[in-house]
């Protein structure tokens, strides 16, 4: 049984709306180059969004300038999504959002400040909590009652989905924005940097020679809605999000299992549950970050359902870079465009298949009717999670 | 129904394996200090060394819920923390702020708010759904909302909890933000959420809600009791927690009739985000003591936005 998506919402670093990360995609126009927005001069790679948070605050008339970039971001996606559907009494309306960061973009400025006795401001302090962000959203949107934050690293836009997805089928809400965000911080930057996963050059996912990822920030929401709240707002069915799963590697903290065990399970349970069969699945958005640990534990997870017929398959993350808590979302987006339009987005920077494994991504764009997408999502801890978007129920 | 099979906690008060602890504990004292058990029985001793404070509790916790409820795998596990892991946190943070060159990485792997449900099934070898919510206040009763919808599902037992720390950073922030003097804490509380009554359940939980952008804290009671078919003066006792505007007194007073029982339960566990799990343990453990009480309610309003308000009832109820 899926569920209906009726709008969508993303800001990424390859445009601040659907229709401009869809040119971009069509394009073939990455958004990752070096640092502007988090730090001037740093050369690092990043997939940063093309807009600062003055910016932001003055397009949304915000009046608080002490708000999180995470919220900033996922206010303008959550925003596009919701569109022009209005509050209702007879509906139960939901946000259920997902970050890593929270508020660490302004609170890592605050605690370098109190390190250094330089006159802390400990105001920002008050947009550090995960949850504090998706209620800044929630405040703006006018929405109260079921708002809602999941962390899970990597998978945790896919997760906000699934959950809403489940809130819906089990008659919990009629309607609910679910999607994720993070900020590009140092906190991240250097994070990444001391696992020395962090690719100096322009990352190639599935690629022989990758090296890492390249981060990125951003946000997307999707709305999804029951039968009796499009019977209020008669909104037109974008697509359908037919099947979820999350499963633990239960292996390391951070590396994935080489067996591709939780990813495997993960997949396979997506696919069981959309009741789609395997040779239906039209195109693959593959988690992909470029790491050498992930993208060969992703391979054998691919064969080990597959088999010898994997479909078409890519990783955006060229274009976007790592988004963290945002990626599953945003990638739904990507996932939802794919099948509207009738695309198959490239691999970019792939030359040389895995060794190991010799999957062999898309290397153009395609024009091409696509039915059902998987999109996987997987994160640290080993916390694996993966979606089914199709055309039909 | 959902019934509560197991539940474990540790805090300031001695409440680690030990039944009965709702009647014996007073209301917090300033100084007090989280009562830790031996984490060795729970937890290898390499592992440990590494472990911060929310990490080892949480693990001591889920470890012993599965011994009582006599379980090796739950189906699911599902953490709620308001804060998450800020020892590690704040130690990444100084790393990177004062290091130079490379830097040791053990303290960011530690500091996502996931790594809490992720270490529980590490050390389980648990490939179930796993699952971190951090909705600040609200964080244990949106964790509990996800383990009904889990049972709802295909499973038969939930791993269920929520845990915060306290660093001492948070005695600043809460002067610099014009708190009240409040003792700020540690806890962790797991449960074992099971979709069947069995010899080692305790109670049941019949409801549980979370409101955002709450405004009229009563009605919502209203509503919410009425949702369930009972009326309030059905309803044995309330354990709340109360916000800085300090409202729920009146506010229950003025609902509830005379017989009502009140606790306030950040009295007794001290102040951290999610300490309304710590209250959920405390409900039950009164519970075991007193067949009497059938329905009590557990109304959260730690910060004046968030309300969470869960229905637990006794097994004969």
């Amino acid at each position: 049984m899926g569920v209906r998506i009726t709008g969508m919402g993303i800001v990424s670093a390859i445009g601040l709306s659907v229709a401009e990360n869809l040119l971009s995609l069509r394009e073939t126009r990455s958004g990752i180059a070096p640092m502007k927005f988090l730090a001037k001069g740093n050369n690092l790679l990043t997939g940063e969004v093309k807009i600062s948070n003055e910016d932001l605050i003055s397009r949304h008339h915000l009046k608080s300038s002490n708000i999180s970039r995470t919220s900033l971001l996922g206010l303008a996606a959550a925003k596009e999504a919701w569109g022009n559907n209005q509050h209702n009494d007879q509906l139960r309306t939901g946000i259920i959002s997902a970050t890593s960061v929270g508020g660490m973009d302004g609170s890592e400025n605050f605690y370098r400040d109190y390190i250094g006795k330089d006159n802390p401001d400990f105001r920002v302090l008050s947009c550090h909590d995960s949850g504090n962000t998706t209620e800044r959203i929630a405040a703006e949107l006018g929405i109260s009652g079921y708002i809602n934050t999941l962390s899970t690293a990597c998978s945790s836009g896919a997760n906000a989905i699934m959950l809403g997805a489940r809130m819906l089928l089990q008659g919990k809400l009629d309607r609910v924005l679910v999607g994720g965000t993070d900020a590009l911080t140092q906190f991240t930057i250097n994070g990444f940097r001391s696992l020395m996963i962090y690719d100096d050059q322009w990352c190639r996912p599935f690629d022989d020679s990758r090296s890492g990822l390249n981060l990125g920030e951003g946000a997307a929401f999707l709305l999804l809605e029951n039968e009796k709240s499009l019977s209020f707002s008669g909104n037109e069915t974008l697509s359908y999000v037919n099947g979820w799963a999350n499963a633990a590697d239960a292996y390391h903290q951070t590396a994935s299992s080489p067996d591709g065990k939780g990813a495997t399970m993960a997949i396979q349970q997506a696919i069981r549950k959309s009741e789609i069969s395997l040779s239906d699945i039209s195109y693959i958005n593959a988690h992909g970050t470029g790491t050498k640990n992930n993208d060969l534990s992703e391979s054998v997870a691919l064969k080990n359902v597959f088999g010898a017929d994997v479909p078409a398959f890519s990783s955006t993350k060229p274009y976007t870079g790592h988004t963290l808590a945002a990626a599953g979302a945003i990638e739904a987006v990507f996932s939802v465009l794919s099948i509207q339009h009738g695309l198959i987005y490239p691999n970019l920077n792939f030359q040389t298949a895995i060794v190991e494994e010799g999957l062999i991504p898309a290397k153009r764009l395609q024009n091409t009717p696509v039915q059902t997408v998987l999109s996987n999502s997987f994160g640290f801890g080993g916390n694996n999670s993966s979606l089914v978007f199709s055309r039909n129920s | 129904m959902f019934y509560i099979s197991a539940a474990s906690t540790i805090s300031h008060q001695p409440t680690f394996k030990n039944a009965g602890f709702s009647n014996a504990i007073e209301e917090l004292e300033k100084g007090s200090a989280l009562l830790n058990p031996d984490f060795k029985e729970y937890i290898d001793s390499g592992l440990l060394r590494r472990m911060s404070k929310i990490l080892r509790m949480s693990v001591a916790c889920a470890k012993d819920c599965l011994r009582q409820a006599g379980i090796e795998q739950p189906d699911s596990i599902v953490v709620g923390t308001g804060l998450g892991c800020l020892l590690d946190t704040e130690k990444f943070l100084n790393n990177f702020l004062t290091i130079e060159g490379l830097l040791p990485p053990t303290a960011f792997i530690q500091s996502t708010h996931n790594t809490i449900a992720g270490q529980i099934s590490l050390g389980l070898g648990n490939h179930g759904y796993n699952m971190t919510h951090t909705q600040n206040t609200l964080s244990f009763e949106h964790a509990l909302q996800d383990a009904i919808l889990l049972l709802g599902e295909d499973n038969e037992h939930v791993l269920v909890g929520a845990a915060d720390e306290y660093i001492e950073i948070l005695d600043e922030i809460g002067t610099a933000f014009k708190l009240a003097p409040v003792t700020l804490t540690s806890g962790s509380s797991f449960f074992v959420l099971s979709g069947r009554r069995s010899e080692t359940s305790m109670a049941k939980i019949a409801d549980v809600e979370t409101i955002g952008g709450v405004r009229d804290v009563s009605s919502q009671i209203d509503v919410f009791l009425k949702r369930n078919r009972l009326d309030r003066g059905m309803i044995d006792q309330v354990f709340f927690a109360d916000n800085l505007i300090s409202s729920m007194p009146s506010i229950l007073k003025k609902s509830f009739p005379g017989h009502v029982e009140y606790l306030n339960y950040p009295l007794y566990s001290g102040l951290y985000a999610t300490n309304s799990a710590f209250g959920l343990h405390f409900a039950i453990d009164k519970m075991q003591l007193n067949r009497g009480i059938r329905n009590v309610l557990i109304c959260n309003h730690l910060i004046n936005n968030n309300l969470g308000l869960t229905l637990v009832q006794s097994l004969e109820a």
